[in-house]
Formats: structure tokens, sequence, C-alpha cells
């Protein structure tokens, strides 16, 4: 699958002009952004927040009644949401107070096997929003400065700045239109996200200015290596999420591990988003870059 | 002839013993081992979310501030909420200044009712004469504005207030939740104010001191382990968290625990082994910082009034005020001794008057009376915090459920292994590329969980997906390497050959630069889970990069020779 994605990607890459290539990218970086901003102007912020940085209660436990059964239940305190995957429900509670906090949980606990609690107060998720966005910011700041350390030069280094900030908007707004929320192994994933986007980058970016011959043939190298690279990675994760998803279709009484089912969706989207814009966007940046520096640099 | 010299290269190679040493000595820390009714098992530290257990994270309420405040609005007001009549103030001497005065102050007021001995000093703001003429009191008090300013504020928060000397003044310690507007207002009645720094900014911040977060921490592992939970870490997180993770204790259990206070109470000797019982913990009000006094180290502590009676009482009936040596006072925390000394002879004969508020426990002059004394002091909160709390965040995975998850996130590992492999067999066709790949991913995830072994790591869910990024990324370096290697689509002389491994190299040491920076914030930042993923993810890839992803370089060659 990856060689025949290279070679179709090599040859539209090829036949494209640079103007083609950077504009397909930014026309979906665009309407990615456009996506996020509508959200970020409905609802205050740019993706959906989890229950980790809203606050809330959530409860999962292994039973054999059904979601409507256990929603009627537990109506009385704040139940924002009721899901049923396999024999595991997943009950979601707005905040409330300690006291019927304890006595929800105690009447779980002694009712229901194989409980899994997490609670975070709305004060301390609105602290952890904060950090998150921190945390996101300065990540991609260093970032940045490394590969301006790297390279030295403007063009190369925005490109690669640009492809990266490309993946994590795509990312964010693919997490918009499927309904991921934002968790904190979200977070983690666009964190991650940022070391991975950024392989494939420098990688096309050092053969391309440091290598001799044509760009074209150091591109289509590069896309060699870059292409089996994030097709490794992405077949790695796509078990991963198959695992920690859809293990409950095997056997029933399986639990979702929500966090590695997160990180694996969200770097799944990111990876693809890569592709695109590591080989059109990056690509296309450097190739003119290149082709503009070059005849004055041309030896005799 | 070929095959004799190849093997004889990587033996010589320094790196490739590093990397067998580092994989060893990897086994060792994981200690796998097998038993009949265990299974499969090892030295390694999962996480609640893997073990089973619960968890409960904590914010300390509080906030440190320095203020003035008028002396004479503050003794009317602290005076009169308690007597419920006005009173007059005549006179107030010494230093009114914004600053500490070791002078203190003297303050003379009067008032048309009769207000007793007993009465001023339990309102604690110092040594009082009464005089009395007719129905009316004439009191002079001898009190300073630091002790004023925590009385008042004490009093109308209904919280401990600990004043602390700095530099050039006097920092004030809330320990309850208040906001800036609200400390302001209510400074407004006794002429008061948040005083601001020289850069002009009000001194005012949210939270506690070090010390008191260190302490309530402290209280915290104490109590835990009177009640027999030895290694339930209790650690903190910032400045103003505190996380206590409860291996195998179910959620419900675990805030019982924490927020059920300890039974304290303190008993005299009557005869030999024999004591009586005096009071409980709940008589104790307030207990104040260690301190030294005349070189001995004591923990003071306030009674309230039946505790003070109370003790007055027994030390009467036992005789301890004529003989306090052969009538000890004891404490007691959940029926364990902590505390034995005799009463001193000047309590012993100012008990024969009245009952003593205000007490201290010495503990001796060395640095063993400060740790006694430390101890004492958490002891005699009997596990009451100091500070209030709010539950900010709690969890609970029970074992069956994290069982599982180990299950399930090892099956995915394997599985995402082969996936990896599937693809990298398909993109080069030769097993002589895919072993030594497949090897070198292996490799790193035993040196990382060796690691982990060793430095007693908590392997959690997010510390397994930085595992697994690092790993990613790792396979990500050994696929430039081999491209790097096989540029032209074959093997290359050795002169070339290391031109190009270092070329590998520098595109692999920049995307692990960088990635580890991306990591760094989360890892300073330290909140919530993504702090051990983050460093997970760092050690991982250093791992990698510094001592099995160079091997590779040197081993595909090799086996690349062997096979051609």
């Amino acid at each position: 699958m990856a060689a025949i994605l290279t070679e179709y990607l090599d040859s539209f890459v090829r036949s494209c002009d640079d103007k083609k290539l950077i504009a397909i990218p930014l026309a979906v970086l665009v309407l990615s952004l456009l996506v996020s901003g509508f959200v970020f102007a409905t609802t205050g912020a740019p993706v959906k927040l989890g229950m980790e940085f809203e606050g809330g209660t959530m409860i999962a436990f292994e039973t054999q009644e059904s979601a409507e059964a256990l929603a009627l239940a537990y109506s009385a305190h704040s139940l924002v949401d009721t899901r049923k995957t396999g024999d595991r429900a997943i009950l979601q509670f707005g905040p409330m107070d300690g006291e019927s906090q304890s006595e929800l949980e105690k009447a779980i606990t002694s009712k229901y096997s194989s409980v899994e609690i997490k609670q975070i107060g709305a004060l301390y998720g609105k602290e952890l929003q904060t950090q998150a966005l921190i945390a996101l910011c300065l990540s991609f700041i260093g970032m940045a400065l490394v590969v301006f350390l790297i390279f030295r030069t403007a063009v190369p280094s925005l490109a690669v700045v640009l492809s990266a900030f490309s993946d994590i908007a795509i990312a964010i707004a693919f997490m918009n239109i499927v309904g991921v929320e934002l968790s904190l192994g979200t977070v983690a994933a666009l964190l991650m996200l940022i070391g991975y986007s950024v392989d494939s980058d420098i990688l096309l970016t050092t053969r391309v200015l440091k290598r001799r011959g044509s760009p074209d043939e150091n591109i289509g190298r590069a896309m060699h290596t870059g292409v089996t690279m994030t097709t490794t990675t992405l077949a790695a994760l796509v078990v991963m999420y198959i695992v920690s998803t859809f293990s409950y279709l095997v056997t029933s009484s399986v639990s979702q591990i929500n966090l590695l089912s997160d990180i694996a969706i969200v770097l799944i989207f990111g990876l693809a988003a890569d592709l695109m814009n590591t080989w059109l966007l990056n690509t296309g940046i450097l190739r003119w870059h290149v082709r503009r520096s070059t005849p004055r640099r041309r030896r005799a | 002839m070929r095959e004799e010299e190849v093997p004889k290269g990587l033996k010589n190679d320094i790196r490739v013993w590093l990397l067998i040493a580092a994989v060893v000595l990897s086994v060792v820390m994981i200690g796998p081992g097998y038993s009949a009714e265990e299974g499969l098992n090892t030295d390694l530290n999962y996480g609640l979310d893997l073990e089973g257990g619960s968890w409960i994270q904590i914010k300390l309420q509080g906030a440190v501030t320095q203020l003035d405040a008028d002396i004479s609005m503050l003794v009317t007001e602290i005076v009169e909420s308690a007597i419920d009549v006005p009173i007059e103030i005549l006179s107030v001497t010494g230093d009114e200044g914004e600053g500490y005065s070791n002078d203190g102050n003297t303050v003379t007021f009067t008032t048309s009712t009769y207000v007793s001995g007993l009465q001023m000093d339990l309102l604690g703001l110092g040594q009082s004469d009464i005089s009395y003429s007719d129905d009316a009191s004439s009191i002079v008090l001898s009190t300073n504005k630091q002790t004023l300013i925590m009385q008042y504020l004490s009093r109308a928060l209904n919280t401990e207030v600990v004043p602390l000397f700095v530099g050039d003044g006097v920092e004030y310690e809330i320990r309850t939740a208040i906001s800036l507007e609200e400390l302001q207002t209510l400074m407004v009645p006794v002429g008061g104010n948040v005083l601001a720094g020289s850069d002009g900014d009000v001194i005012f911040r949210e939270g506690v001191r070090t010390e008191t977060r260190d302490m309530t921490r402290d209280i915290l592992s104490e109590k835990l382990n009177s009640l027999g939970l030895k290694d339930i870490p209790v650690r903190t997180v910032g400045e103003e968290y505190i996380l206590i993770d409860f291996a195998g204790t179910d959620l419900t259990t675990a805030k019982e625990i924490v927020e059920k206070p300890g039974k304290f109470e303190i008993r005299m000797q009557t005869t030999g082994n024999e004591s009586v019982h005096v009071l409980y913990g709940d008589s104790i009000e307030k207990v104040g910082i260690v301190t030294q006094m005349d070189g001995s180290w004591n923990t003071p502590f306030t009674l309230d009034e039946e505790g003070a009676f109370a003790l007055q009482k027994i030390a009467i009936e036992t005789g301890a005020i004529a003989d306090p040596n052969s009538h000890l006072l004891y404490m007691y925390l959940d029926d364990r001794e902590v505390y034995g000394a005799p009463l001193s002879y000047s309590a012993a004969s100012a008990l024969n008057e009245h009952p003593i508020y205000s007490w201290q426990a010495s503990t001796g002059i060395d640095e063993d009376g400060k740790t006694q004394a430390e101890q004492l002091q958490i002891h005699l909160r009997a596990g009451a915090l100091p500070v209030n709390v709010v539950l900010m965040g709690s969890g609970q995975v029970d074992a069956a459920l994290g069982d599982q998850f180990k299950r399930q996130v090892a099956i995915a590992g394997l599985f995402a292994l082969l996936a990896v492999a599937v693809v990298v067999f398909r993109r080069y066709r030769k097993k002589e590329i895919l072993l030594p790949m497949v090897g070198t991913s292996l490799c790193e995830v035993i040196i990382i969980l060796g690691f982990a072994g060793a430095v007693n790591w908590q392997l959690d869910l997010p510390a397994i997906a930085g595992i697994i990024a690092a790993i990613g990324t790792g396979i990500d370096h050994l696929v430039i390497i081999t491209d790097e290697v096989l540029y032209e689509g074959k093997l290359p002389s050795t002169k070339v050959y290391m031109e190009r491994i270092s070329k590998a190299f520098a595109i692999i040491f920049a995307a692990a630069a960088t990635t580890t920076i991306a990591m760094s914030p989360l890892v300073v930042m330290g909140f919530g889970a993504l702090r051990g993923f983050a460093i997970t993810t760092i050690i991982g890839v250093l791992i990698g990069v510094l001592i099995a992803r160079p091997v590779y370089g040197k081993v595909i060659k090799v086996v690349l020779d062997k096979a051609e």
C-alpha cells in the first residue's frame, strides 16, 4: 500500500506546479480553521471539551441492564449521558457536591463489578484547560525554535512549522466533525503529533537542501522513506485503536480503554493530514524556494 | 573469510556491548519470574489504572498576604464582639507603624460592664490588667499589631491565621479560601488595607506557604501510616495540590480515611501504669508552630474551656499539682503513646489557682527534640488538616478491570508491533532488515521497562502511551537509517557507508531534539497524568537515540554484507 501511495504521490508532485501543490493543503487548512472557528464561536472552545476539562463524574461498570433503564435509575443525579458498549455502561454526571458524590459511588460500587470512577472538580478542570493550552503553545514554540536552529534559513523552517501547525489544526477540525472530545489523552495525542509531524518534514528538508541532485529526485527519495515511516506508524495506531475500542465485540465484558483509543484516533487523523501537509504543502514551498535560489548558486 | 571478519567488527564495538549490557541489566531490573499461583510476574510497579485502586487529589485553600490596620479599631472590634458592650479607647502607646515592632503596644480602654480576666485571656490578645470601679472596668492591654490582626481575621473567618515575620513586615497566611476583594472588605471596619509591595501591586496570593503544604502532606502520610497503610504515596503536585494514591482500596474507603480524623487522647498517670482520661482531641482548639524557648523545643497548643477545666480538675484529683513527676501527662493517638512528660512546676502551681488554656509540650534541646516537636505538632492535630481543603478530583479502577486493561494493552502492543513488522516487510522484502528492526524496537522496550523498574517508576496507561510514542518514532528512525544506508538500492563501501550513517543520524538527532523539546513543557508544568506520559516519551527517545539505534546502524551493515 505504501509503495502504491508513494508512486502516486510522487508522480502527482512532479506533475503539479508549486502553486497548485500548496493550494490544496492550504484550502483544507482554511476549511479546518473555519470548522473550529465556528465551534469556537458557538461554544467558546475550539473543540468540545471532555469531562476532564469541564468537571464532572464518569462512572463505568459491568451490567446487563439497558442504557435506558440505567438512565432512568440514576436520573435523580445530574446525569448528562449514558452509553453502553458491550456489557459495560458508562454514565456521565455533571458536577455535584461531595456528599451526593460519595453516596452515588457507594451505591454503584456495592451493586456492580469492574467499576471505574473518574471525578474532576469544575475548578480543577478550568485549571487543566489553561495548563493544557499553555503546554500546547510552549511545545509548539519550542519545536519551532529547534527547527529554526537546525535549518537556519527562514523559508524552509517556516514551511516545517506551517505544516506542523496545519497537522494540528486539521486534527482538531476532525475531532469536531467526528465528535471526539478534548481529554487528557487527546491533548497528549496533539503533542505527540508535533513530534511525529516534524520527523518527516525534517527528513524532507534535509534531503532537499543538503543533497546533490535535482529537487524532484531528492523529494522522490525522501518521499519513499517518509511515506514508509508514516504508514508504519499509522498501521500501529490503527491496530491500537481497534484493540482499545472494539475488543468488546469479541468478549462483551471487556472495557474500552478510552485513553488509548482517544490517542490513537486523533493521531490517525493527524498523521493522515501529515501525509498531505508534508508531501504537498511543505514540498511545494520547499521546491519553490530551492528553484528560486538555485540559478544563482549553480556553478558554470 | 568474510564471515569471520564480520562478527569481529561487531564484537569490537563498544556500542554493541553497551546495548547488550543495557538489555541484560534491564531484564534483571524487570525481574521476570514465574510461579504456579500468580503465573507470569515481574518486579515492575503498575499504576492504579492497571493495578486497581483509587486516587484523590485535593487542593489546599488559603491566601498569603501583608496587611495593615488601626490598633484602636482592631481592639474595639474584637473586644466589643466578645462582650457585646461598647468600649472606649483612652490611649494607645507604642509604635503604630506598618512594620513589626518587638516592643508592642499598650492599649488602655474602659467599658461599662464587668470584664473578667479570664474573658480577656480567652481573646488571646496579650496580658491585661483590669481594675474595677462600680460596674465599669478599666483595662490596660499589652499587645501588638500582628496579634490583633491575626485574632481579628481568625475570628471573622473562623479559621487559623498564621503570622510570619518576613524581612520588613509581617506576612499573614489565612488558611481558608478568601479572595482579595473579600479580604479588602473585611479590613474596612478596622481601618485597614492590604499592603502594596514596592512595585505598587498589592501583596496577596492565593494558596498557602510551602511549609504548610508540606505539613499537610506529612499529616496525611502520618495518618495513613498509623492505619497500617504504609505504602500509600502522598505527593505534592505543584504548589497547591496533594495527590494520594490508594493501591487496592476503593474510593469510598479512601475518602473515609482522608476525612476521618484520628482519635487523640490526653491521659494522666495515677499510680504506676494506671492512668485516667483527661480529654479528647476535640478539646484541642489550636496547635501552634514549633518554637525554641530557653534552648528547648516545644509545640504550643491551646485547649478549649472544657478541656482546660478538665485538665485542672484531674491534675488536682491525681495530685499532679503537688507532685508532677510521679503523675505524668500522656498523649495517645489511636491508642498509641506519642508523648509523655510531667507538668512543669510553674504550670502545676498555676493550676492550683485557675485553669490554663495555652500549653507548651517541650521535647528537648537537640535536633532530636526538634523532630519530636514537629511530630507532636502533627499528632496533636490528630489527622485534622491545618488548612481547608477541597476535593479537586478522584478516581477508581477496580482490580479486575485493571487486570483486564493490562492484558488489553499487552495485546494492543503485540499486534501493533506485528502490524509494523508487516508494513516493513512489504516495503523491504528482506528478513535481514526486518529482524534487526523488530529486534531493535524490542530492545528499546526492554530498556525503557528496565529503566522504569530501576527507578521504581509507576507504569500507568499514560506512561504506556509514552512508551508507544517512543517506539513509534523509533521505527521511523530505523526506516530513515535503512533508507539512507541503501541509498541507491545497494549497500555502499564502508567509507561511503559511514558518511551516510552520520547523515542519517543528523536527521534523527534533529527529530529527537524536537520531540524532546515539544514534550518538556509537560514535564516542567507537571500536571495530571500527562507528566508521566511526557517523561516516558523523552526517556524512550533518549534511550533509542543514544543506545539502541546506533547499534542498528552497525548491525544492518553486517547483516546485509553477509546476505550479499
